[in-house]
């Protein structure tokens, strides 16, 4: 099974705990023989490499330097997640089974790169902007929950880490339930539980086709 | 290879939705590239009223959900309503397999767009530079004008050739974002000569614009500061001391309030009509009955206003700057004035006023080099010729 892994964060990087986690995820699903290409964001390394985990990592940084907010800084950034993901994708002969999404920042990318090349994306959600900024209803605010909303709307699975999110997920998001899925990292069965998505995802995209 | 070229097309408008230059331009280039046996589909922004799939003379056009998302400010809006546009124009390309050979974007206002599907399907990618955010704000000065010049580069670097429609811009384009020569190439504009063949009664028409003592100066253009608008209007005052004339303005812009305040100032409200939004119909007549059209404007990537009243048989008079200079031959196809000089374009209008035997000269002339050099057609056919060159290196590169 061939994933592609779409997160903002990733080490060196490290701005949150996303960046630790998806390090770890990574590393384990090569362990359990699964080949894992991360695509990432990083302004000073750039291009592809292999970790000693067996992680294959492709870093793009944004071709847009200046920019007049967070989103429009995401926005522009897509492009080369695009790209990285499109050159994986022809590389390894169109064999992907999926995309793993954390968060919201490259659901643009997921989305497009299922309507144009049918690679079906789980959003792994770390967590969303109704939770971050309370309250807040600016078109700045809400242009950021459209995204969500778009990524909660494509996904085929959607991954949260506890049955609380899960809760706040279909609250606010309308997200049908069986949709969702719970893996808590802290559980023992955390890295069989995600396998447990991974290949149920593949097999439905075999089963399309 | 297929038998027959397949191009995408991605613009932020196409009629009805019409803001600038770049709806008409790619309503007529689709068109007779379509009378040129290429398969043309459009994907733009949608429009009330609108369907979201037709086909227009040929054409297949899609309109999508481009306010769908929250957003800020213009900028940003862009960038989200890119977002759609790709991911609609991802599954529109994916339906039709393999049958798409390029992508054609137009100006920045589609970048991203254009950038990610030309990763995802991996075809070449064209752009045409109908306008640099650089030229239209005089310069780079805030951080949004600077994100936008920032776009602009990294479209003109994806892309495989970048299309200008003047000298002036493969000049500006090349100098702007420091592209080799080999990468640009000039297709000019076109102009529909048959829109301004439709009979009507000139005096009837003339009534409810002028009286009939008065000379009609007519100016079609956004209110906006590279327009020159504004050295129009402080034009006025000198011409009218020497010809009695009505000056029409057509078009809207941030700077009408300003404008209207320097007019109310000048007590020549009842010589300037400002008339906003006018109707195609209305619009082609207007420029058929004008006794001369102006423009000027402080940057003009080609000057598409010129071309039409040439077409229309009004003698221009336009400022010396950009694409205008090439269009216009000095004395022969109209008159070319400083630009942001008001003696000099009050110079220029009050000449063609009173000679009426050198206004038909200039009229004659100037219609004769439009159906000689900017018929549609002739465009078609250069952008094809384009197309294949580069779907021919194309198919000996590891994408094809």
């Amino acid at each position: 099974m061939h994933v592609i892994i779409f997160s903002w964060e990733y080490p060196p990087r490290v701005v949150g705990q996303l960046s630790i986690y998806v390090s770890k995820l990574s590393a384990q699903l090569v362990n359990n023989k699964l080949d894992v290409d991360v695509v990432t964001y990083d302004d000073t390394i750039k291009g592809q490499s292999k970790e000693p985990t067996g992680v294959k990592t492709f870093r793009v940084t944004n071709p847009v330097k200046t920019h007049i907010g967070v989103l429009t800084w995401v926005l522009t950034l897509n492009q080369e997640v695009e790209r990285a993901a499109a050159s994986i994708y022809y590389d390894s002969k169109k064999q992907i089974d999926l995309i793993d999404v954390f968060d919201w920042h490259f659901i643009p990318a997921a989305v497009t790169l299922k309507n144009g090349l049918k690679l079906p994306f789980v959003y792994s959600v770390e967590s969303i902007e109704d939770h971050r900024s309370p309250n807040s209803n600016t078109s700045y605010n809400m242009a950021i929950k459209s995204i969500e909303w778009l990524g909660f709307y494509e996904a085929s699975k959607v991954n949260v880490k506890s049955e609380w999110m899960k809760d706040e997920v279909i609250r606010i998001y309308n997200v049908p339930e069986e949709k969702i899925t719970v893996v808590s990292p802290d559980s023992n069965d955390w890295i069989k539980g995600m396998l447990k998505i991974y290949r149920k995802m593949a097999e439905e995209k075999q089963n399309e086709r | 290879m297929k038998d027959k070229l397949s191009v995408m097309m991605l613009t932020w408008e196409y009629p009805p939705r019409v803001i600038g230059g770049i709806s008409p331009h790619i309503y007529f280039l689709s068109k007779h590239l379509v009378k040129q046996d290429v398969k043309v589909y459009v994907v733009t922004c949608d429009f009330p009223g609108a369907p979201a799939h037709e086909v227009i003379d040929g054409v297949e056009v899609y309109r999508i959900d481009s306010y769908k998302n929250p957003s800020p400010d213009f900028a940003t809006w862009v960038y989200l309503m890119n977002m759609n546009m790709q991911k609609e124009t991802a599954a529109i390309t994916r339906k039709l397999s393999d049958e798409i050979d390029v992508f054609h974007a137009h100006d920045w206002l589609v970048a991203n767009a254009g950038i990610g599907l030309k990763h995802i399907f991996r075809k070449p990618l064209f752009v045409t530079m109908h306008s640099t955010e650089m030229g239209r704000r005089d310069g780079l000065h805030t951080t949004t004008e600077k994100m936008i010049h920032e776009t602009e580069a990294w479209l003109t670097y994806e892309a495989w050739k970048v299309i200008c429609c003047s000298d002036y811009m493969i000049g500006h384009v090349r100098y702007a974002f420091g592209l080799p020569n080999d990468k640009l190439v000039m297709v000019p504009n076109g102009v529909n000569i048959h829109n301004y063949e439709v009979p009507f009664d000139f005096r009837d028409f003339r009534k409810k614009f002028a009286l009939p003592e008065e000379k009609i100066v007519l100016f079609v253009g956004r209110l906006v500061y590279e327009k020159g608008i504004h050295v129009l209007i402080n034009a006025v005052p000198k011409i009218l001391s020497k010809v009695n004339a009505k000056f029409i303005i057509v078009g809207s812009g941030y700077m009408k309030e300003q404008l209207l305040n320097i007019v109310r100032s000048m007590g020549l409200e009842h010589k300037v009509l400002f008339q906003g939004f006018l109707d195609e119909a209305s619009l082609l007549k207007l420029q058929r009955i004008a006794d001369v059209s102006v423009v000027p404007s402080l940057f003009e990537p080609f000057g598409i206003v010129a071309l039409e009243a040439m077409a229309a048989q009004s003698p221009v008079v336009a400022s010396d700057t950009g694409g205008l200079s090439e269009i216009i031959e000095h004395d022969e196809t109209g008159i070319k004035v400083y630009p942001n000089n008001p003696d000099s374009l009050a110079w220029g209008i009050t000449k063609v006023l009173l000679d009426e035997n050198f206004a038909k000269q200039l009229r004659d002339n100037a219609y004769k080099r439009v159906q000689e050099k900017y018929d549609w057609a002739t465009i078609a056919q250069q952008t094809k010729r384009i197309y294949q060159g580069v779907i021919k290196e194309y198919s000996k590169s590891f994408w094809a």
